[in-house]
């Protein structure tokens, strides 16, 4: 349904990726884990490596977790908006096949947060 | 000659028509859509303006004589708090934080309603809801400028009031309640007055207002208490009007039945979205509490709420779907907006804390489906890693819904341990959301929501920096960049309270105002 | 006497908001005028464009011709915040009150010369017409003006002029009946007397520069009308025929514009000071709005004046033409 409105009602989006200045937008969230209140939002150029986000990003932003620790990357399973999907850690983000703001999770089976809380 | 004789006197009613709409005529040298070039566009079809029934009859005399009567006696008291530094009266510090996101996140909002009424109340082409629109357009700077006055102590001797106005333009949390009314002003005069005139100031008004207000008076802050008092006594008049519109609207055609439910639909949800602050405030940032979130839905919205669309029903509206969502997410919502801001208490401009134990066991009381399973846990373990002098600060920057703008911190419909995701391709570009009725909404008007000024975003494409940084140059710290565009000053305005200028100031005062010499 | 009192003194942290310091320093507490004007309005960061108006922001500036570096540049001279305004009315109205129960309960309105009765019914009854104009227009700049020290008046300005229009109808109802209501829109919309003037107030209504609308409203029309029909004709020359019970009655709108010009004197200075482009843009517009409101004017101002409404307006305008001079628009 298009929008009422007097004359031409046409916006540029406000997050083209060419306002990022060479990055695009990925959104990781880590199930069970709702200490994290939401998913992260990161800037990331599309030739950088999968693996480097997890070696390099992750343990910045998930690291305060005493589960972070006790992940075992290989049992880790993927998801891209919410479906099952397999990542190549060497790959870049671009030939994972990650676009601009796609949003991706994982779930590390065996840990469930604080006293298995979800937390 | 006595020419009392042949007068007829005019009744109530009349003499208020004779007053408003009498005053209005035909215009004949101008079109009538080029004097009121907005009131078509919406599909709202208007057959007869002249069924207008007047909400209430003030005739501009009586309205300031009432009025100024009202204000005399507001800043007496509001001169009399200050005088005596009133503010030191309050239960304990940390309840001024629940001023300072009233003041950052809700008086600019009151100013937004004014413009956005001065707005409705040129363009409507009938007089009755022109005069309406209009005292309700002056009734709002009066609330816009009381609280200023009101808070204007506060702001003397606590931080984080400072720049409430700049704050709002910017800060990440309060680009909600911004966007909010934007979405409002910027919808045509018949969609601002339902949803502001109806949704908000009749169906949510007292989730967001008696709450604070109560908790003000709870806690014995006289001044916010007053002002809240005073200006509750115009709502009645505000909600007279919204309920008015909707019943007028209604009753002029047919065809307005689906847009009315759809802007309904739409406004309760968009509001109910802003008022997580006001669960999370509720349940968490009052010292003395009053009552919780999940109680104050229950009597305000699920029972006065619910006697109000049981009569709406007679017109055909229905109660918006997503009261049912609402219904399932009342258990979780304090909680999981509070565990935001401790996530991120570091780019918040008030205190945030983990809530003593005697908090938490009334929160367990109150909320004994989730509270103990869910946010128990997570809050202990933030409480002891704490005073192992290691306090959470979360420092990645969240997702956020395109819709409410709000960090994706809600949970499935019925499930409170999995992220509720959804999302849209749209014009080939993906868009998020952190609901199905967000989402639907975005759906609706997607040339709308894809202008949403999203604080993460912003940050991300460079714009939230002060003027002149140079985010290339050696060591550039962005959250400090960030803190800077906001005027937020770290260590003195963020953080957690324990420990803060607040703290440390309101006991020394207090205690020279209550200790012998 | 002396006195030497001690109470609990604590030093406060700073005097005002940060960005009321900004404009007038953080060295001393700030008026409640100050406070509740100050960059109040929103000028960053809209979410949205409006669906009425997409070619522009919420607040925008470039809605108007006139230029400022700093809309809080205007200064209103009565230091208007809501409080003030509803106390100074109230009082206002008060005197209001009481004139209108003198008038009644003495049976003033019965004692008035049947012709003199008569002008003031066809005079003053189809002005509340051109008061409810100009709260329309008032509303209008309110909403779409820039800044709050700009439009904050306005909205003042606009439910005064209700209030006019509304103490108007209710000297037609103490001098007449409810036909007399009738009868004055009847005239407003046929009589010849009435069409330049209805036709002024229709025109300023799609008037779309929120400043161009404060012209043609404010400072143009009622700065003729105002010292024309309430000055000149009722307290000069209905007075001196026994009208003085018409002057009690309209005693609301002398006093009233008698304050409320010092408002517009007060911007069309700020923003005639502002820039060269602004003056000369003031200028037109006020020579053009001026003009067209005197031509309207004329046969009301004859309605009580016949012949001598001629000399009366030149009056009127003469005056108007210094009293801009004064603000610093050369006409």
């Amino acid at each position: 349904m298009a929008i009422a409105a007097i004359g031409k009602y046409e916006f540029a989006p406000a997050d083209a990726i060419e306002k990022f200045h060479g990055a695009q937008l990925l959104y990781i969230g880590w199930e069970d884990h709702l200490l994290f209140c939401a998913p992260f939002a990161f800037p990331f150029p599309p030739t950088m490596p999968f693996g480097a986000i997890v070696e390099q990003v992750l343990p910045g932003s998930f690291g305060y977790h005493p589960d972070f620790a006790r992940i075992d990357w290989e049992k880790a399973e993927w998801f891209k908006s919410g479906k099952p999907w397999q990542p190549d850690f060497s790959k870049s983000l671009a030939d994972n096949g990650l676009k601009h703001k796609d949003v991706i999770r994982f779930r590390t089976p065996g840990l469930t947060g604080i006293a298995g809380s979800g937390s | 000659m006595d020419m009392q004789v042949a007068k007829k006197k005019l009744g109530l009613k009349e003499k208020y028509q004779v007053m408003t709409r009498g005053l209005d005529w035909e215009p004949s040298y101008q079109k009538k859509e080029d004097i009121y070039p907005y009131a078509s566009y919406e599909g709202i079809k208007i057959h007869d303006w002249d069924k207008w029934e007047d909400p209430f009859r003030l005739t501009m005399d009586a309205y300031w004589k009432y009025q100024a009567e009202k204000e005399r006696k507001l800043y007496a008291i509001i001169d009399a708090y200050a005088q005596n530094n009133g503010h030191l009266g309050v239960t304990d510090a940390r309840y001024i934080n629940t001023v300072k996101l009233f003041l950052t996140g809700v008086s600019p909002l009151e100013y937004m309603a004014h413009r956005g009424f001065a707005h409705a109340g040129r363009a409507f082409p009938g007089a009755g809801p022109r005069v309406a629109c209009l005292m309700q357009s002056l009734d709002e700077i009066r609330h816009a400028q009381t609280q200023i006055h009101a808070l204007s102590n506060y702001n003397k001797h606590y931080n984080g009031l400072h720049d409430f106005r700049h704050m709002h333009d910017r800060v990440w949390y309060l680009s909600v309640p911004k966007s909010f009314f934007d979405d409002a002003v910027t919808a045509g005069p018949f969609e601002f007055l339902v949803s502001i005139g109806f949704s908000f100031e009749y169906v949510l008004t007292n989730l967001l207002f008696v709450p604070f207000v109560s908790g003000a008076a709870y806690n014995g802050d006289m001044g916010t208490m007053t002002f809240g008092f005073s200006a509750q006594s115009d709502e009645a008049r505000h909600m007279t009007l919204g309920l008015e519109v909707i019943k007028f609207i209604l009753e002029q055609d047919p065809d307005n039945l689906p847009i009315v439910q759809r802007w309904i639909d739409k406004w309760t949800w968009r509001g109910y979205r802003v008022l997580t602050l006001v669960a999370m405030m509720m349940d968490y940032m009052l010292p003395k509490r009053t009552m919780s979130w999940k109680e104050a839905w229950e009597v305000y919205f699920e029972e006065n709420g619910g006697a109000l669309f049981k009569d709406l029903a007679r017109y055909g509206i229905k109660m918006p779907k997503c009261a049912e969502t609402i219904a399932l997410e009342k258990d979780h919502l304090s909680h999981q907006a509070w565990g935001t801001f401790y996530n991120y208490g570091a780019a918040a401009a008030f205190h945030t804390w983990v809530p003593e134990k005697e908090e938490m066991d009334w929160l367990s009381a109150k909320y004994p489906e989730s509270f103990d399973k869910y946010y128990r846990p997570r809050l202990e373990f933030w409480r002891e890693q704490a005073a192992k002098g290691n306090r959470f600060y979360n420092k990645t920057l969240p997702m956020l819904c395109q819709t409410c703008q709000i960090p994706m911190l809600f949970t499935e419909p019925g499930d409170p341990t999995k992220i509720c995701y959804r999302e849209v391709d749209y014009q080939g570009t993906k868009y998020h959301f952190c609901s199905d009725h967000c989402k639907e909404i975005f759906e609706h008007e997607p040339e709308k929501y894809v202008q949403s000024w999203l604080p993460v975003h912003q940050i991300y494409q460079g714009n939230c920096f002060p003027e002149g940084t140079d985010p290339t140059a050696e060591g550039f710290d962005p959250l400090a960049a960030v803190l800077q565009y906001y005027h937020l000053e770290f260590g003195r305005d963020n953080l957690d309270f324990e420990g803060s200028e607040d703290q440390k100031n309101f006991d020394a005062w207090r205690g020279q105002a209550t200790k012998n010499v | 006497m002396h006195i030497d009192l001690r109470t609990v003194s604590i030093k406060p942290l700073r005097h005002t908001f940060d960005h009321v310091a900004r404009r007038i320093g953080g060295d001393k507490p700030a008026s409640r005028y100050q406070e509740g004007t100050f960059d109040l309005q929103a000028t960053d960061n809209f979410h949205y464009r409006p669906t009425w108006d997409p070619q522009h922001e919420i607040f925008d500036a470039s809605r108007s011709a006139i230029r400022m570096a700093d809309w809080y540049a205007f200064k209103d001279p009565r230091q208007f915040y809501y409080g003030a305004y509803t106390l100074a009315r109230a009082k206002q109205q008060d005197t209001a009150e009481s004139n209108f129960d003198f008038v009644e309960s003495r049976g003033l309105a019965a004692d008035l010369p049947v012709e003199l009765r008569d002008t003031v019914l066809k005079l003053l009854v189809p002005l509340r017409h051109v008061a409810w104009g100009a709260n329309m227009n008032n509303a209008a700049i309110c909403a779409y003006g820039y800044g709050t020290a700009f439009t904050q008046p306005c909205i003042y300005q606009s439910m005064d002029q209700l209030g006019i229009a509304q103490y108007l109808t209710r000297v037609g109802l103490l001098l007449g009946d409810v036909e007399v209501l009738d009868d004055a829109k009847a005239a407003w919309m046929s009589d010849d007397a009435w069409q330049g003037l209805r036709r002024y107030v229709e025109d300023s209504f799609v008037v779309k520069d929120p400043f161009e609308l404060y012209v043609a409203q404010n400072v143009a029309l009622d700065g003729l009308l105002y010292p024309l029909v309430f000055e000149a004709i009722v307290d000069d020359v209905l007075a001196a025929k026994g009208g003085t019970a018409v002057a009690m009655l309209t005693q609301f709108m002398t006093d009233w514009y008698g304050e409320t010009k010092k408002w517009v004197d007060a911007t069309v200075k700020t923003a005639a000071a502002e820039s060269a482009a602004n003056k000369a843009q003031l200028e037109k517009w006020i020579a053009h709005w001026r003009d067209r409101a005197a031509v309207a004017l004329l046969p009301v101002a004859r309605i009580a004046l016949a012949d001598g409404a001629d000399a009366a307006l030149e009056d009127v305008v003469q005056q108007f033409n210094t009293r801009l001079a004064k603000a610093g628009v050369a006409l």
